[in-house]
């Protein structure tokens, strides 16, 4: 705790980062695409009504950043704070609105009146935001950063300036009250308010409309001619009225604090998790925060006894049998994509035992396996980025990055074959420079002879096995499933019937798999041959 | 607004209709009726003075409301009740469906939007809006009318209803307030530029006061209408002297800018005019709504009952005496005076009828001769129940029945009656399709079915498919030469005192005389073909 308090006093600089801002240049790893966590993120965007996608983009590299993400994401679920932020940023959405039409306007006037609005609208979201906040007890550095940092912002004399005279001139001229009487090509105009006569007429004969006329130029971003001429008559009754509305234009047109803007954008890094996630709950689907655990790697070029990940029996900071495992897993991209029930989506159990560093996974055709492969990567990749993943319970080790090498469909661009593009798109894999990451590889060398393709995979798992890395490898080749230390062999099964079941289970690789699976995609299996003739 | 005349509680959707609606049509010759409902027959002094022309939304509402069975018997009272007053006030349905009819043809005339609503549009659709929201008002005064002309003389729970519907939802208040609200956005929609009144030009002009305050950006906004309100003026060219000095000298009193001078700011001027009307318009969107479907479903509904009209007076032609069925027991059928309707309309004579009284049986086996009018009987029967499921009086002297919502026709047809495998196929596919749609109360007509194999075949056949859906519970009249299954039936059920199965044939007389009746009778081993052929073949 006391660490903690250190922490409390350092200034707050970005949500998404302790250390530094995030607005930096995005580079997309393949992995975003292999992993389908690109049709996640555009789901994400679709609910949330935005595009958010930029921060789902910034994949950190250090560990301090997922545990202070995680941290806040926690403190934006907290009852009260997730409805007061989303208030918060509808607010400054509805600034964004007032300074577009700020600047469409040509005239200066009505950019000066335009721009106390826009000054108010941002004096009000963050004055209600610390409202609605200031009694809720963070525990995360970011937002315990933040809302004192805010505090202070909202004390300063420059500020309490700013806002009351914004405030002010709005409410002078909300006050004013003008009579129109439109008889025979003629407009009078008079100061006076009007009573809604023939308003009242119309609701007494349909009630409950709550319908209002709207102004035919409210389209029209400028004043039309008509409008001025009324406007004449308000000049007349306020005749610096107008000065000192450009007298603040001028005073305050730099009014906002970077680090509070950037707030107020990257805190919907959060807020569209959060709601996301809530909506998928609703669906069914379950999420959960993962536990994070150390790995017990030695550093690099320790000699053999690198070879130990995961699971040495002494665990100081993981615990003994504490190993990365996850309950109830499944394919969140899958789960956008259909966005129907969350039964439909089979989920699995997975758990790397002692020693155990790789998963190689064979089984019948559209049983399920690249989908367990990318939910795997995916709850990796989500981790990382300090939110919570698609699964009942779940623990994993911080991993430097995240790899992933996926087969595709031969590129006719590249104009090579397919073993050669394949080779290519694997050489990041093979040479990326850091120990102990996670590696997910999906088929790779269909195309090239079976004696051969045994021969390379085997090569780059024992080079993966050599880096510390830990992973998944998906192939069609059984020979791979062979026992070997630190691999385990998982299969795709089928049910009694014979039907995919889309289930991930422990098994040795078997070659017959896939005829089994033919058979029973025309249905000839004995059992559903039985089943149809009933 | 709701009409309420086809059902106590709903307006009408195509909805629930007989599972195979077409065959039932094709096999009862229905189409013959639906087109005799379309005509309208004017009489004068006793006598037929003219038949209209079929008239084709008539004969589909008719077919439409026929091949949707009612399914209580409350239900089917409903719609008796508001066909007897039909039936003894002709005129006022005439009328009621004349009115609905022209109602939509000028509403059509005026460009009916597809979804009749009022939304953004241009300046002519505002216009439209107006003017359908007098054709509204004005359509809703006439059937107020309408009613109030029939005061006392109907009696059905239906027509008083909707005249109570009619005088509360369109109060005489509302009509006030609408007649109101035309007239004072009359400045938009009608034009009098050209109307000329003692030698001078009129024109009609609107006169607004409005207030408002200053929004976002400097822009006018939060208009509050304070009064609307058209004006017949005398029309002044804008360069006239006259019309010159009365600009001037309203500048001194007020501050007031004339739109005449300035282009931008007339046109601007028309805008807000058009926004006016069209905010008031959309304040009477719930009256559109609410009459959106309103006048489509009178046009129907009315239909419907000029049809029934229609009908009334064919069976008076012929002198076929019609009643109103009863509704009883599913296992009980009784009737006096049956007859084949739709072949007295095509024939235009009065056929024989037929009498029949059985309780407690659920299959209804016909056997006997053949022209011995077994497939007549078996249709007039059908041909009524399909009537007395819509409401419809039947041509009877007395008819009580069951409701069978779940109908089914199987009729084996003349030109498919010939020996081959493939139209056997065809048979039982039609069968099983309607054993997969049978639900609830069914009946189940058959009139040679299975007869396109062996006798001896088509007999297991018949006979398999006959006890196992009188064992769920449904009711079959077969009429049939399988004489084998009727004779195998009989031998089951002959011993049986509770069995639920009769037996009918077609009379005859010892003198080989066919009466064209149906009376109770074991099954015969002969179908009398030979008497066929006596009669026929000279000897």
């Amino acid at each position: 705790m006391s660490e903690k308090a250190k922490n409390a006093e350092s200034p707050f600089i970005s949500i998404l980062d302790p250390r530094k801002s995030s607005d930096q240049e995005i580079q997309r790893p393949i992995f975003y695409q292999d992993l389908n966590i690109d049709q996640i993120i555009d789901r994400i965007c679709l609910i949330w009504g935005e595009n958010v996608s930029s921060f789902y983009y910034y994949f950190p590299a250090g560990e301090a950043c997922g545990d202070y993400r995680r941290e806040v994401l926690a403190d934006v679920k907290r009852h009260g704070v997730y409805e007061a932020l989303w208030d918060f940023t509808e607010k400054m959405k509805a600034r964004r609105e007032v300074f577009v039409k700020k600047e469409e306007v040509p005239h200066r006037l009505q950019k000066a009146v335009w721009h106390i609005r826009e000054t108010d609208d941002y004096c009000r979201a963050f004055m209600e935001l610390y409202e609605a906040l200031r009694a809720v007890p963070f525990q995360s550095e970011g937002m315990r950063a933040f809302a004192r940092y805010l505090g202070q912002y909202l004390g300063r004399e420059e500020f309490c300036a700013m806002q009351r005279e914004a405030a002010g001139l709005l409410k002078e001229m909300d006050a004013f009250r003008l009579v129109l009487t439109y008889e025979n090509d003629r407009f009078f105009v008079a100061e006076g308010e009007a009573r809604g006569e023939y308003d009242a007429f119309l609701e007494k004969c349909f009630p409950g409309q709550d319908k209002r006329m709207e102004s035919p130029f409210e389209t029209v971003p400028e004043l039309v001619e008509l409008e001025r001429e009324l406007l004449k008559v308000f000049q007349k009754k306020s005749p610096d009225f107008f000065d000192r509305a450009e007298d603040f234009y001028e005073k305050y047109e730099i009014y906002a604090e970077d680090i509070l803007l950037r707030f107020a954008s990257e805190i919907r890094y959060y807020l569209s998790f959060y709601c996301f996630e809530r909506k998928m709950t609703e669906l069914g689907f379950r999420f959960c925060v993962p536990d994070m655990l150390r790995r017990q790697t030695p550093g690099e070029g320790d000699g053999p006894e690198s070879r130990q990940p995961g699971g040495r029996q002494d665990g100081e900071s993981a615990g003994p049998g504490k190993r990365m495992y996850a309950r109830g897993l499944y394919d969140l991209a899958l789960a956008c994509a259909n966005s129907g029930r969350a039964e439909d989506i089979v989920s699995n159990d997975m758990e790397y035992r002692e020693e155990e560093c790789f998963f190689v996974l064979t089984g019948p055709n559209q049983g399920g396996k690249t989908t367990f492969a990318r939910s795997l990567g995916q709850m990796v990749y989500l981790a990382k980025m300090g939110l919570d993943v698609p699964a009942e319970c779940a623990a994993l080790y911080y991993f430097p990055d995240l790899l992933t090498h996926f087969s595709v469909e031969e590129s006719v661009e590249t104009g090579r074959g397919k073993l050669m593009d394949e080779l290519v798109r694997l050489v990041p894999v093979m040479s990326a420079s850091g120990r102990g990451n996670f590696v997910v590889i999906n088929e790779l060398f269909t195309t090239a002879a079976n004696y051969d393709a045994c021969i390379m995979g085997k090569r780059v798992l024992e080079h993966l096995l050599g880096q510390d890395c830990m992973g998944i490898y998906v192939t069609h080749l059984a020979e791979l499933g062979e026992e070997r230390p630190g691999v385990a062999s998982l299969r795709a099964m089928l049910d009694g019937q014979g039907e995919r079941s889309f289930k991930i289970e422990r098994s040795r690789a078997a070659d017959h798999a896939s005829a089994e699976s033919q058979a029973c995609r025309f249905g000839l299996t004995y059992a559903q041959l039985k089943e149809r003739l009933k | 607004m709701n009409v309420y005349l086809l059902y106590p509680q709903r307006e009408w959707k195509n909805e629930g209709r007989y599972r195979d609606d077409r065959t039932i049509i094709q096999d009862l010759g229905l189409k013959t009726l639906f087109s005799a409902a379309a005509k309208k027959i004017e009489m004068e002094d006793g006598k037929i003075k003219q038949i209209q022309e079929a008239d084709p939304f008539l004969e589909d509402a008719m077919k439409k409301v026929m091949m949707i069975p009612l399914r209580t018997e409350e239900e089917i009272r409903y719609r008796q009740e508001i066909i007897r007053d039909c039936q003894e006030e002709e005129g006022f349905i005439c009328g009621l469906y004349e009115l609905s009819e022209q109602i939509l043809k000028e509403w059509n005339k005026l460009g009916r939007k597809v979804s009749g609503r009022t939304g953004a549009g241009s300046v002519r659709s505002l216009v439209t809006d107006v003017h359908v929201l007098q054709l509204f008002v004005d359509s809703l005064k006439q059937l107020k009318e309408w009613f109030s002309r029939y005061q006392g003389k109907l009696h059905s729970r239906g027509f008083l209803a909707l005249e109570e519907r009619l005088r509360e939802e369109f109060s005489d208040e509302k009509q006030e307030n609408l007649e109101r609200i035309l007239r004072d956005v009359a400045f938009f929609a009608n034009e009098r530029e050209h109307e000329e009144y003692e030698n001078r030009r009129m024109v009609n002009k609107p006169r607004i006061v409005m207030g408002c305050r200053i929004g976002d950006g400097l822009k006018p906004g939060g208009f509050q209408l304070e009064s609307v309100s058209t004006q017949v003026k005398k029309y002044r060219a804008s360069g006239s002297t006259l019309g010159r000095a009365r600009d001037y000298f309203s500048t001194l009193t007020t501050p007031s800018f004339s739109i005449r001078k300035d282009e931008a700011l007339a046109e601007q001027a028309d805008q807000l005019e058009y926004q006016f009307v069209r905010y008031i318009i959309s304040c009477c969107e719930p009256f559109f709504d609410s009459l959106n479907l309103f006048f489509d479903q009178l046009h129907f509904q009315a239909a419907f009952y000029q049809g029934t009209v229609n009908l009334g007076a064919y069976m008076s032609r012929f002198h076929i005496q019609a009643c109103f069925p009863e509704v009883c027991g599913n296992k009980s059928l009784h009737f006096t005076g049956l007859k084949e309707f739709v072949m007295a309309i095509g024939q235009r004579l009065n056929p024989v009828g037929n009498t029949c009284g059985i309780d407690n049986k659920n299959l209804l086996i016909i056997t006997g001769a053949n022209q011995g009018g077994k497939s007549t009987f078996l249709r007039s029967i059908g041909i009524a129940q399909i009537m007395m499921q819509c409401g419809l009086s039947v041509a009877a002297e007395s008819y009580e029945s069951g409701i069978f919502p779940s109908f089914f026709t199987h009729f084996t047809r003349r030109e498919d009656s010939e020996m081959n495998s493939g139209r056997l196929n065809e048979e039982l596919k039609r069968m099983s399709q309607i054993i997969d749609q049978l639900e609830g109360d069914s009946l189940i007509l058959l009139n040679e079915s299975f007869a396109s194999t062996t006798e001896k075949e088509g007999s297991v056949i018949a006979y398999d498919i006959i006890k196992a859906l009188t064992e769920a519970g449904v009711k079959i009249l077969t009429v049939t030469h399988l004489l084998s299954f009727a004779q195998r039936v009989y031998e089951e059920t002959r011993l049986d005192p509770d069995s639920q199965v009769e037996f009918l044939s077609a009379q005859r007389m010892e003198d080989g005389r066919r009466t064209y009746r149906m009376i109770p009778h074991a099954p015969e081993l002969t179908s009398f073909g030979l008497d066929l052929y006596d009669e026929i073949i000279p000897r």
